[in-house]
């Protein structure tokens, strides 16, 4: 029997119903290919615009409008937007295109982070892993949860894509998703569950949880089942795992 | 211009509460913004205007607050095309003000924000036992580490500031988050205890580190004590130098040790 961090028993297991578990998952990835369809489309844009004019200092790489994309109905990001690698060796500084949606007034607004690294409130992005796992492995990410205490101060999932000119790396395009609007979204569009579920996040971290003891943002207690244990969810980094409180679930 | 993001700038730019001297709290809100780098030398403050309304201050207000921080030589205005306000780092000035204001407050006040920040960091502390990442670990402490090579009061202060704001964060939790950054920029308005006692930095580091080795062996028990503890001593600190400065009648022989 397993302990959680209250000590109280978690049995955490693969589904009796295997069609339940690919049911969550395939519901799990649309959400995510719904938000990395947005992310495309800035990419894609960032492309067009490096072909037909290339990358200047003084001017912005995405074209004005881009951040409407933000408006757009049943859109699931609040920000979204190109984070430009710097190449000091051509003159090229950092820079950061990237839009959020104002939560008091929808408003939408550039954010414009503190990139002086002798500050209290310094957002050192090339080491953060939504910029830094794209531009080593040249393959999408998605971080989080996370507090983004330097940039837009929210609890956030952060989805990343490298942004390459033939096999040069400029940046990554992306966007950001709240927490608690990826939840509300995905078990609107769930429905009923016949059983408790866990997504966790490749640290362990959990994801989603209609599982009350297993709380978002905590990491599954280590001893609560290994590893490798769930179903993975395809395009993303996670897993998923059912839960139920009592007996464990054959895997 | 460069301006903040995130709990930076809210906290920064959040309206004062009321009060009676309230030129004199933007002075200060300022001051500990640029102690905390939070402004940087050379930055651009906004409008006259924009600034009143953030803070929630009359105009008339706000002109007071910055001809007092040109007086103190922190904000240089320039007149003309390219003009407006801008920040000037003075750690000599900062230091000033942080005396002035803590012979303002009393013990009781100390006491005060002492008590809410080992609530906080506590909580915090006790979360990231149990939720804090390897990667969210390793970053606590290289900016412990950080903190432990400063050479600057400035650059002391911000990484003490930066580890209680991401271990905050390490909780997973964006209210604590916000609750630890609101609280430096008061913090930051009192004299950092090391400039008066240099011993004082490693105890500061190693109080930290004792924390980091909790929540990496997923003690929650012991890192909510940890820092709980750590807090209370650094009131104790900022009290006993409250006291000594009424004319070093207060205080055993232990305490004067502690901080002189």
């Amino acid at each position: 029997m397993n302990r959680g961090p209250e000590g109280e028993a978690v049995h955490v297991g693969e589904a009796v119903h295997v069609g339940e578990a690919a049911r969550v998952g395939a519901a799990v990835s649309a959400v995510v290919e719904q938000v990395f369809a947005t992310v495309a489309r800035v990419h894609d844009t960032a492309l067009r615009a490096l072909e037909r004019e290339g990358r200047r200092a003084s001017r912005a790489v995405l074209p004005p409008g881009t951040q409407d994309l933000l408006h757009e109905p049943g859109q699931l990001a609040v920000g979204l937007g190109l984070v430009v690698a710097p190449r000091p060796e051509e003159g090229l500084p950092l820079r950061l295109e990237w839009w959020q949606v104002d939560p008091g007034d929808g408003s939408l607004r550039t954010l414009e982070p503190d990139l002086r690294p002798t500050s209290l409130g310094y957002y050192d992005y090339t080491a953060a892993e939504w910029f830094d796992v794209p531009r080593r492995t040249g393959r999408r990410h998605v971080v989080g949860p996370y507090v983004d205490v330097h940039g837009t101060g929210r609890y956030l999932l952060t989805l990343t894509e490298p942004v390459l000119a033939g096999t040069r790396f400029v940046g990554v395009a992306g966007a950001d998703v709240p927490v608690r609007r990826f939840e509300t979204h995905l078990l609107r569009v769930l429905g009923p569950l016949p059983a408790p579920f866990v997504l966790l996040n490749d640290e362990g971290r959990v994801v989603l949880s209609t599982a009350p003891r297993l709380l978002v943002g905590s990491l599954l207690p280590p001893d609560a089942g290994p590893p490798e244990e769930g179903t993975p969810v395809a395009g993303t980094p996670w897993r998923l795992l059912l839960v139920r409180d009592g007996h464990r679930l054959a895997g | 211009m460069q301006l903040l993001s995130g709990d930076a700038r809210r906290a920064v730019f959040a309206p004062l509460d009321d009060g009676a001297l309230r030129s004199e709290a933007v002075v200060r809100r300022v001051g500990s913004a640029i102690g905390l780098g939070l402004l940087g030398d050379g930055e651009q403050l906004p409008t006259e205007a924009d600034l009143a309304t953030m803070l929630n201050v009359s105009t008339v207000t706000l002109r007071e607050a910055l001809a007092e921080l040109r007086k103190l030589g922190l904000v240089e205005t320039r007149r003309g095309r390219g003009g407006g306000s801008f920040v000037r780092s003075r750690d000599d000035v900062l230091a000033e003000l942080a005396d002035a204001r803590l012979a303002e407050l009393g013990t009781t006040d100390l006491r005060e924000l002492g008590d809410v920040h080992s609530a906080i960091a506590a909580a915090a502390a006790r979360l990231a036992a149990s939720r804090a990442s390897r990667t969210e670990i390793a970053r606590l402490r290289d900016i412990v580490d950080r903190l432990a090579s400063a050479e600057t009061v400035t650059g002391q202060r911000r990484s003490d500031g930066r580890y209680y704001i991401e271990l905050a964060a390490c909780a997973q939790s964006v209210r604590l988050t916000m609750q630890e950054m609101d609280l430096h920029l008061e913090l930051g308005q009192l004299p950092w205890p090391p400039e008066h006692a240099p011993g004082l930095l490693d105890v500061i580091v190693a109080g930290h580190r004792a924390v980091v080795d909790a929540i990496e062996d997923r003690d929650a028990a012991r890192a909510r004590a940890l820092a709980e503890s750590h807090v209370e001593t650094r009131t104790l600190w900022a009290i006993e130098l409250r006291l000594q400065r009424l004319g070093g009648a207060a205080g055993t022989g232990d305490d004067q040790r502690a901080v002189s």
